[in-house]
């Protein structure tokens, strides 16, 4: 995946080009919005990061600049956060946008949703370990041990098993399982995983769900760790 | 001080006083230029009477023979000065008792008043006569006697009036002016000293007000009102810093975390899982920084009077429904039941509204006590829809009810660092209320603790539907 990054201050995109590097993704960076526009006019990327603020030329005009040539998705990062913005970036064909300060966590979400969009979600099972899930059935088993969750515990396993390998922060997790776009400041998501845990990694059974300390929480196999 | 500029009270003053003295000037000397006048013509005519009636006497009693009336034509001589400014006129039929050459024929005679006639001749000079017989007297027969009298020297006398008159008005405006601006400028010298007052306010010393003493009345309710606007900027200001402190302190904690802990760990050789566990620890603190931040920034959004725009209208027993079922866990978790009263439809903006409502469950679910019910009652009331959350437990006290809406207000000082909570909730839930048109309350009865907010049935002006 070529993913083209457009921001002008050097600590993010020191961070964003190691994080995204480091999932696997090509990035190539441009500093200001002239460049940006050239860069995003004639290469070939499958997703443009696109700040707003940019010397040169800004963000909204880059993007309409682009939207005249091209439809590349694009994610606006923006740091005034004002309901107009929004609005005007989105109009303007932005696809997705992002709040500064925003977390990468989230901007890794985003872009693989918008590299998803459009293929579609062709698995009506998911496997991880011994852990399977039948979609269509709406049914989970450990081995022979058959999981018995609730609707949402259910969506909760579905996001985290196909982003198996992933992190994904709790405002992701909110938004994927609860529809909730705004930051609520509820412990609904740590209780929710408690119990998930609970009922999926019984003592003696390999650890899947594992907690990042100030990230999230991700589904993974890991040798050796018991629950 | 802004005397240059056209919109000057003393320079609008001195012209007002200036075309006021203009008018009275006007109306006194025309008055006076009338009277005059009149004067002027009644002593004219009387000039005319008096000469007439010597003359008329002279004859009518002593001249009766040729001799005598040659002593008349030498007195007449005498008395017709050279410029011909008086004429004597004696007409009649002997060739021998006549005097004077007549009027031309073609003199124009109008009547101007008791027998005085205004003669008009041809080459520019005028005349009042006065003329009658006087009958015959020994060998005279009878004569006309006319007297006439050049009135040239009393129109002089007329238009130096005239001309003073309108001088001297003119003169007599102009010092009224410049006297009027001066005495404007005298008084409005106070509202000078009120300006150089106004200039030196600051932020600095936002405690200071205009001096509202030894001040005219006109000026003492303009001051009384601009103090009184002073008073509320510095209550906003005062609100403002302490808020800005407010915000500065709640920052400073983890801040000091981050930099402390960092430091620590940096000042020695470390294994890469301490290092791990530092980084882990800033994250949460970073995250929690950040929360804190966009928290602050939409509720100065709703600070600016920001109105929510794009509204829907719903069934607003829905939305709490729907907010429920995300708490649907916690709910379950602290054994509380929820129990929804009521519906009523309002316009409003979706995600707003639920994450105020989603607050206010929050915040009842935590202080509910166990096994409680938590109501939600929904009330379409005159002002808007009103929905109240009450929750069974600890009461709270009537001071902390009214700051309960305020930033970082938290009512158990202890919970400061609670993981979810900033302190913020119940003032977004005020500002969404506030955007949505409405309002906020609250009430502590016994143990049942009620919190809400109501949103206006009408949508904003401005506001579009979709």
């Amino acid at each position: 995946m070529k993913i083209l990054l457009v921001e002008d201050e050097a600590k993010t995109v020191a961070y964003l080009q190691r994080g995204l590097s480091e999932q696997g993704y090509s990035v190539e960076v441009a500093t200001n919005g002239i460049d940006g526009q050239h860069l995003a006019i004639t290469g070939d990327y499958d997703v443009i990061v696109l700040d707003i603020m940019l010397p040169g030329r800004d963000g909204l005009s880059v993007l309409q600049a682009l939207r005249r040539e091209k439809d590349t998705p694009v994610i606006i990062l923006t740091a005034r956060g004002e309901v107009e913005d929004r609005i005007l970036g989105l109009r303007s064909g932005a696809d997705d946008y992002l709040v500064k300060p925003f977390s990468f966590l989230e901007l890794l979400a985003r872009l693989q949703a918008l590299s998803r969009r459009g293929r579609p979600q062709d698995n009506s099972q998911l496997r991880i370990a011994d852990l399977h899930i039948d979609l269509l059935g709406r049914r989970a088993a450990r081995g022979l041990r058959r999981l018995d969750l609730t609707a949402k515990e259910f969506s909760l396993l579905v996001a985290l098993a196909r982003h198996s390998g992933q992190v994904l922060s709790k405002t992701v997790i909110v938004e994927m399982v609860w529809d909730v776009n705004f930051d609520s400041n509820t412990n609904v998501v740590e209780v929710a995983i408690k119990r998930l845990r609970a009922k999926l990694d019984e003592p003696g059974e390999s650890k899947l769900l594992h907690t990042i300390r100030g990230m999230g929480y991700v589904l993974e196999v890991r040798d050796g760790e018991l629950a | 001080m802004n005397t240059s500029t056209g919109n000057s009270i003393a320079r609008r003053l001195a012209w007002m006083f200036a075309l006021a003295a203009a008018l009275v000037f006007m109306v006194i000397g025309s008055a006076l230029y009338t009277v005059q006048r009149m004067e002027l013509r009644r002593h004219q005519f009387e000039e005319v009477r008096i000469r007439f009636e010597y003359m008329q006497q002279l004859i009518s009693r002593r001249i009766f023979n040729q001799t005598k009336w040659q002593i008349l034509e030498d007195k007449l001589n005498e008395l017709s000065p050279p410029d011909r400014s008086v004429l004597y006129l004696i007409q009649s039929d002997d060739p021998l008792y006549r005097y004077g050459t007549p009027f031309e024929a073609s003199a124009k005679v109008s009547r101007e008043a008791d027998g005085i006639d205004r003669v008009d001749l041809s080459h520019d000079r005028t005349y009042l006569a006065l003329s009658a017989e006087i009958p015959a007297l020994g060998e005279r027969p009878a004569v006309r006697l006319t007297v006439a009298a050049d009135p040239h020297s009393f129109d002089t006398t007329k238009r130096i009036l005239r001309i003073s008159l309108v001088g001297f008005s003119l003169l007599g405006v102009a010092a009224i002016a410049g006297l009027g601006w001066w005495i404007a400028r005298r008084s409005l010298a106070a509202v000078d000293d009120l300006s150089r007052h106004a200039a030196e306010l600051s932020p600095q010393n936002l405690a200071e007000r205009l001096p509202a003493n030894n001040l005219p009345s006109e000026l003492n309710g303009l001051v009384l009102s601009f103090n009184g606007a002073l008073e509320r900027v510095e209550q906003a200001y005062l609100q403002l810093s302490t808020f800005n402190a407010d915000v500065a302190h709640e920052l400073r904690t983890p801040l000091g975390n981050l930099i402390g802990q960092t430091q620590v760990i940096l000042s020695r050789e470390r294994s890469g899982e301490e290092l791990k566990e530092v980084l882990e620890s800033n994250l949460e603190e970073l995250e929690r920084l950040r929360s804190i931040i966009n928290d602050m920034l939409f509720l100065a959004r709703a600070d600016r009077g920001l109105r929510v725009e794009t509204l829907s209208l719903a069934s607003i027993a829905g939305e709490v429904a729907a907010t429920a079922e995300y708490l649907d866990i916690l709910i379950e978790e602290a054994g509380v039941s929820l129990q929804i009263e009521g519906d009523a439809e309002a316009p409003i903006e979706r995600s707003l509204f639920r994450r105020a409502i989603t607050n206010l469950l929050y915040n009842a679910i935590q202080h509910g006590a166990r096994n409680s019910e938590i109501n939600i009652r929904i009330e379409d009331m005159d002002n808007g829809v009103s929905i109240q959350v009450s929750n069974h437990g600890e009461p709270i006290e009537p001071h902390h009810l009214e700051r309960l809406f305020d930033r970082f207000y938290r009512v158990d000082a202890s919970r400061t660092d609670s993981e979810n909570s900033h302190g913020l909730g119940l003032a977004i839930v005020k500002a969404v209320a506030v955007m949505h048109g409405g309002t906020v309350f609250a009430r502590s009865e016994a143990d049942l603790t009620t919190i809400g907010l109501t949103v206006a049935h009408a949508k904003p002006p401005g506001a579009t539907f979709v």
